[in-house]
């Protein structure tokens, strides 16, 4: 590729040739394939031949052999003409569009060789040499090939990296089957394909359904009840609404978005002792998910918050939180693989851009550099994650608040080549900022960074009053507990000694604090400073003098016992060699030297005390941290979670969807590059993205009008002739039959049987307790080697990456549904619970269980299984065991 | 071979008469009258679905579907290039090979940027040799898999169409990875054929399979075949084979677990008639029944202890580098002894996967190709012993060869050409098939696609995969592939 070729070679003239003379509008810097020719590609789709997608369409072969100027690599006659009508464009004050200036040319035979442009091009002739022309038998397919090529010009055509523009609600026959508009869409499918819909799923179905897709949680008999008689024609709705407002609501989307931002508890060895991935109590990340979700903020918030909530509010710990997003991304072994994960992971989960393939080389199918990797990158280059301390908890190993902050612009970041972090390019800094081709037309790649002042608490965290207040509180209850022992009639000198040490400790910390408040206030080396520090010095003598008392009783006491075990042996004998005796020697020698230097300390340490005491003091150990951040995060989320960032809301509505439905309206919801899926309804996609944004970025206006949506409500029965046009379902004639998540049949299983424990957020529960813990499965910990077993065999979510799940029928699953002691407790604890007769157990279960009530065919089947059995508790606890395996419970309809 | 004589089939039994007749005659249902896609559909067309019986007479009963995640480089291994040798050091351009930088048309995965940068041509990077009789030549990293050369069908001229490691994929299914899931060779292989042994899974998966970058679970899946036609992962760890293998709760005996296993199928068969085309529904009651049968079979496979001295080492099982793969082996024997019908074991998997030697091609090779070479020489020659080979197809496959040019101390992607072997049942051995340029760069002689390897597999284990075609599900021509016939004995 000749782009490549001179963009390895001479990469800052390429960039300055390239940018001037092969940039369209849009702004691609244009590092990799040369972007004319991949917008030749978007424009014809696969309606050009791989033979045509080459330079050579629109240039001469290059006589040079290494080109480093157009002058090189000239246009041939249709490339040329491309250009003049661009210049022409640019002159009338019109963006010069690739499609556009395509357009302009089709008629014109450019090459003179008596074919059409747009003929030659659809026939897969060169349109810029005269020398090809299309066969005859490539001519009899070109007026078929020009008519698809029409209609899919016509077509919405889908163009992710293209800011969002609000496409028209489409007018559909069946527009009595039109509740939102996002059913329109859906129609407008249907009556393209001669789809017909399925009917309104019935009132149990649907209930189960919206309860388990919103709360994660199925609809309790009286719940159930309640909406079977509920005949108001706003029962559903009603239904819709209490669910978003239900707070488990929170509990069950924040595990969605936990998979696509990649929750990750800690993960390391030794207990504990050493942190290897993400960080202790990022818990509290969560918690923010699930808190922020239920108060419905804005997605545009909790992104900015995620990237940069300790620039946006440095002060605010709850904010703070939200860092668990980076934080996560920790690896003690690898601070390459650290920030390799954090960009590549955030392109994928914020924009759905494998922007990580362009860490080695430019992106081969998508238009970002391998430099624009490395500006992306620098964007997190200064940021460290640390822990800062909690109200109530000095020691950051039982609890902290995990969070990231910047160390200053000091590392820079390299050009890696071949992104081998052994040959940086020391000759290329890169600076923050965003890849061109992702910026639409009305952001910039280059960044807006302003460097975030912080507060004295947020650099210098322990001078927090809490911590204050919680150190003294510890020192008193060190004070408390000298005090306690004393007159215990086993050590009385002892204790005497350590309470002196206590009280003095206690005494020269007061004293400590009060010098560094003065300091805080700004009045350092003042005289009331000077007062207080002496203040200091003199009290921490204090405590020297008091541990130098305590080392020499200790001393004078081993000195004795050495003394003592001395004259403690059996006179010697001949026999006898005198070993024992010169060991008893020497050890006496050496306790009374080392009493006499513990004399000599305590005597220095009082000579100390009664010399005028200086300023110099002994401070408190204390972290402290810049006391600016560079701002290049917050200049990056605000570039992000931006209404004209052309992929963001698109994403995250996708998402949203692809939740809801089963499956993305982009299939691949991680990649909307060319190697991604292309998407089943992109107008209504777009449209998504446009009202959500419209609407503030609010996440339940969006779920409340897709589950109230008369596609949401579909049956998921069959349709025999539907299911032959779209067998697959993808134009959604049907609602889709889905599997319950992992975390919902554990939940689940233990709600029917009224075991689950509701209690939310807190610390992460061992995953080893995942079958006796009753709390919701959002709360057992996951971490690499750190899974609950019964999750994984059902497709729980991959720590390193889930961007969706993919449900699977394997025997492991009926054998953890049919013989753990999970199904086998709840199966017991539920039977309990229904009463002997026979038919009332029934009914019960099944409204317990499924949700329904049984058919007259269940009825008898179980009635049957029931009275057969000679243990009648055994086989009614087995019928729940069976409900517990039954396809109705782990399927949602 | 026909189905009627193979000792290891129920004799007479179809995997239609099986559901009907056995397993769901555990659970006293007829599954088939209900399924939408053997019922309904098939009254309005001249289809039918597979009945288990094969189209025509097939060669091999199971297959063993070895795959390298990463990328093998097929220059040091079936595909020696001495001329890599000649030419060190110098740019292709140099050589009188040029031409292939030229051969747009053969250029099949479109602009690979990255081959304009690996130019200059790195020698290969460890000897090679001619074996056996039939005098194959085989990179030194794999001596024991050469010593079975007289075995082997080496097929040199393969090309695939994505250069990264979504190839994976594409290996298993013959579709790019932004085409999502499509049946897998051992789906489809385990659709038209059915199950030789109810208490094992038809389709096993050993190994790490393919990471979720690049295919994950869609490499062993079945797509809309349904997931009772997906691969079952199996651990090999005699002390826990399987999760949840016994009920918790000791007191629960086999007989009541039958008669929960009885209402169940009765339960879901009555709550499953307005779902007629439900393929989960149907995938999750046939998992009841083998889950079931699996309680006892799957510790007896995995008790490896049991073999001999002898055997295990054979597999290299007695050395720390090759402990790991050759277990795996070694219970795909077992498996395939027991009837199962497709086992696919992976190697190097999660990730873009191990075999991936973008630098320092030398010990990545060398270090994993210990890890397999004795492992799988070993599988061939124990399935010889046993007489086991001749109804046993072993395919050796990776996503694609690497570079001719250096990429540093490594070598880049490269599906323009590369190679995979075939053994066992129905397959000459000692042959090498098709080739690639002077450079092994490109495949220019008897160019296959990968589904050409997919054909080839179904043609011995008798198959028509034209016959095999769901309705409405209409594959392409290449999704067929073409059966490497100079390649089948």
């Amino acid at each position: 590729m000749f782009a490549m070729k001179l963009s390895r070679n001479h990469p800052q003239k390429a960039a300055r040739i390239l940018v001037g003379a092969l940039v369209f509008a849009g702004g691609l810097t244009a590092f990799a394939t040369p972007t004319n020719k991949a917008a030749l590609e978007r424009h014809y789709d696969k309606f050009l031949t791989k033979k045509l997608s080459r330079c050579t369409t629109c240039h001469l072969p290059s006589a040079v052999k290494e080109p480093e100027s157009l002058d090189d690599f000239p246009h041939n006659p249709f490339g040329d003409r491309l250009r003049v009508i661009g210049e022409e464009l640019v002159s009338a004050g019109k963006v010069k569009d690739i499609a556009v200036r395509l357009a302009l040319v089709a008629r014109e035979d450019s090459d003179g060789d008596g074919f059409d442009n747009e003929t030659e091009l659809l026939a897969g002739a060169n349109p810029g040499d005269a020398t090809q022309t299309p066969s005859t038998a490539q001519m009899a397919e070109v007026k078929e090939r020009a008519a698809a090529f029409g209609k899919f010009l016509a077509s919405y055509r889908w163009q992710p990296f293209e800011r969002v523009r609000r496409p028209e609600i489409p007018a559909v026959k069946n527009a009595g089957w039109v509740r939102m508009p996002i059913d329109a869409f859906i129609a407008a499918g249907h009556e393209e394909r001669g789809l017909s819909p399925r009917p309104e799923a019935p009132k149990s179905i649907l209930l189960r359904r919206v309860y388990l897709d919103l709360i994660g949680l199925s609809p309790t008999p009286e719940e159930q009840r309640a909406f079977d008689e509920d005949s108001s024609s706003d029962a559903y709705e009603k239904v819709v609404d209490r669910l978003l407002a239900d707070p488990r609501y929170g509990e069950r989307w924040a595990r969605h978005w936990m998979d696509v931002w990649r929750y990750s508890d800690w993960a390391g060895w030794t207990d504990g002792k050493q942190v290897r991935d993400s960080a202790r109590h990022i818990w509290r990340w969560r918690d923010w998910i699930v808190e922020s979700l239920n108060a419905d903020c804005g997605y545009d918030e909790m992104v900015t918050d995620m990237l940069a909530g300790d620039e946006r509010a440095p002060d605010d710990p709850d904010a703070l939180r939200a860092t668990g997003f980076l934080v996560r991304n920790f690896k003690m072994l690898s601070r390459e693989q650290w920030l390799e994960d954090t960009v590549k992971h955030t392109g994928q989960a914020f924009l759905g851009i494998t922007i990580g393939c362009a860490k080695c080389h430019d992106h081969r199918t998508d238009p970002i550099s391998q430099a624009e990797y490395y500006q992306m990158r620098a964007v997190f280059e200064p940021h460290q994650v640390r822990t800062d301390r909690v109200p109530g908890e000095l020691d950051r190993e039982k609890d902290g608040l995990p969070r990231v902050y910047d160390v200053g612009t000091d590392a820079p970041t390299y050009f890696l080549v071949r992104g081998d972090e052994r040959r940086p390019d020391k000759d290329r800094v890169m600076q923050p900022a965003v890849p061109g081709a992702l910026c639409g037309d009305k952001l910039k790649p280059a960044l807006d960074v302003v460097p975030v002042n912080l507060s004295r608490a947020a650099a210098a965290p322990d001078r927090r009053e809490f911590v204050i207040a919680d150190t003294i509180a510890a020192s008193e209850q060190e004070l408390a507990k000298a005090r306690e022992v004393m007159g215990k009639p086993d050590a009385v000198k002892e204790h005497e000694l350590a309470l002196a040490i206590a009280e003095a400790k206690h005494a020269a910390l007061l004293a400590v604090i009060r010098a560094e408040r003065i300091e805080d206030a700004g009045k350092k080396e003042g005289d009331e400073w000077k007062g207080a520090a002496k203040d200091v010095a003199l009290k921490q003598s204090n405590v020297a003098v008091g541990e130098a008392r305590l080392a020499l009783y200790h001393t004078t006491l081993a000195q004795q016992e050495a003394q003592r075990a001395g004259d403690a042996l059996p006179p010697p004998t001949e026999s006898d060699l005198p070993d024992p005796y010169r060991a008893a020697r020497d050890q006496a020698e050496a306790a009374a030297k080392k009493t006499v230097e513990a004399a000599l300390a305590l005597a220095k340490a009082e000579e100390q005390m009664k010399a005028e005491p200086t300023t110099a003091f002994k401070p408190r150990p204390k972290e402290d941290y810049p006391a600016t951040s560079t701002g290049r995060r917050l200049a990056f989320a605000k570039w992000i979670a931006n209404a004209d960032n052309p992929l963001t809301a698109r994403v995250a509505m996708n998402h949203l969807w692809l939740r809801h439905f089963g499956r993305g309206i982009v299939a691949t919801p991680e990649n909307f590059g060319t190697n991604g899926a292309r998407p089943s309804h992109p107008a209504l996609l777009d449209w998504l993205a446009s009202e959500f944004t419209a609407s503030g970025w609010k996440m339940k206006p969006m779920h409340r009008m897709i589950a109230t949506s008369r596609t949401y409500r579909m049956a998921s029965t069959l349709d025999e002739s539907d299911a032959k046009i779209d067998p697959d379902d993808i134009a959604l004639w049907r609602m889709p039959t889905r599997r319950m998540e992992a975390e919902l049949v554990r939940d689940n299983l233990l709600y029917v049987s009224g075991a689950l424990d509701l209690m939310r957020g807190g610390p992460d529960i061992d995953n080893m307790q995942g079958l006796a813990s009753k709390r919701r499965s959002i709360y057992l910990r996951t971490a690499a080697e750190k899974e609950v077993e019964f999750l994984k065999i059902f497709d729980g979510p991959s720590v390193n990456e889930c961007y969706q799940r993919h449900p699977t029928v394997l025997p492991q699953q009926s054998l953890a549904l049919a013989n753990s002691e999970l199904t086998q407790a709840q199966a017991k604890a539920l039977a309990k619970q229904l009463g002997d007769d026979a038919e009332a157990f029934v009914r019960g279960s099944f409204q317990r269980v499924l949700a329904r009530v049984p058919t007259e065919e269940e009825l008898r089947t179980c009635r049957e299984f029931l009275s057969k059995a000679s243990d009648g508790g055994r086989a009614r606890e087995n019928l729940i065991l069976v409900l517990f395996n039954h396809n109705d419970f782990v399927t949602i309809r | 071979m026909t189905p009627e004589n193979n000792p290891h089939r129920c004799a007479g039994i179809s995997r239609r008469s099986f559901l009907a007749d056995t397993g769901m005659g555990l659970t006293g249902m007829v599954l088939g009258s209900m399924l939408f896609r053997d019922g309904a559909r098939a009254e309005e067309s001249a289809w039918r679905p597979p009945d288990g019986r094969p189209h025509f007479l097939p060669k091999a009963k199971s297959v063993i579907w070895i795959f390298l995640c990463g990328g093998v480089s097929h220059l040091e291994s079936f595909d020696v290039k001495p001329t890599l040798n000649q030419y060190a050091g110098k740019s292709i351009e140099e050589t009188p090979f040029k031409g292939v930088l030229a051969t747009a048309e053969k250029d099949i995965v479109g602009g690979n940027p990255a081959h304009g940068n690996r130019k200059v041509i790195m020698p290969l990077q460890t000897g090679y040799k001619a074996y056996g009789d039939s005098g194959l030549v085989v990179g030194d990293w794999f001596q024991n898999i050469g010593s079975c050369a007289d075995d082997l069908a080496v097929v040199r001229s393969l090309w695939t169409i994505h250069n990264d490691h979504g190839a994976q994929l594409t290996w298993q299914t013959g579709r790019h990875p932004r085409e999502l899931n499509h049946p897998t060779l051992g789906a489809w292989v385990c659709y038209g054929l059915g199950t030789m042994n109810q208490n094992l899974p038809e389709y096993v998966v050993l190994g790490v399979p393919t990471g979720d970058c690049c295919g994950g679970a869609f490499t062993h899946g079945a797509a809309y075949l349904g997931s009772e036609y997906s691969g079952v992962r199996l651990g090999i760890d005699p002390q826990k084979p399987l999760p949840f293998i016994r009920p918790s709760d000791a007191a629960v005996t086999a007989e009541e677990q039958l008669q929960n296993l009885s209402l169940l199928g009765k339960l879901n068969t009555l709550a499953g008639i307005d779902y007629p085309d439900d393929q989960d529904l149907r995938a999750r009651i046939k998992s009841y029944e083998l889950a079931f049968q699996m309680q006892t079979s799957i510790p007896e496979v995995m008790q490896l202890e049991k073999e001999s001295a002898a055997t295990t080492a054979l597999y290299g099982i007695d050395k720390p580098e090759s402990k790991a793969f050759g277990e795996r082996c070694l219970v795909a024997r077992k498996l395939v002894e027991r009837g199962v019908r497709f086992v696919q074991l992976f190697h190097g998997g999660g990730g873009g996967g191990e075999w991936d030697a973008h630098a320092d091609i030398k010990a990545n090779h060398g270090k994993l190709a210990q890890q397999v070479d004795q492992p799988i020489a070993g599988l061939l020659k124990d399935l010889q012993q046993r007489g086991l080979l001749d109804d046993t197809l072993v395919v050796f496959g990776t996503e694609f060869g690497r570079t001719p040019g250096a990429e540093g101390t490594g070598r880049d992607h490269h599906p323009q050409g590369f190679s995979a072997w075939l053994a066992g049942g129905g397959i000459k051995g000692g042959i090498a098939h098709g080739a690639t340029d002077e450079l092994g760069f490109h495949a220019v002689e008897n160019r296959h696609y990968v589904t050409d390897i997919h054909a080839t597999v179904m043609q011995l284990m008798g198959l028509d995969s034209y016959r095999l075609e769901v309705p409405g599900r209409k594959r392409l021509e290449i999704d067929h592939g073409q059966p490497i016939s100079e390649i089948i004995a």
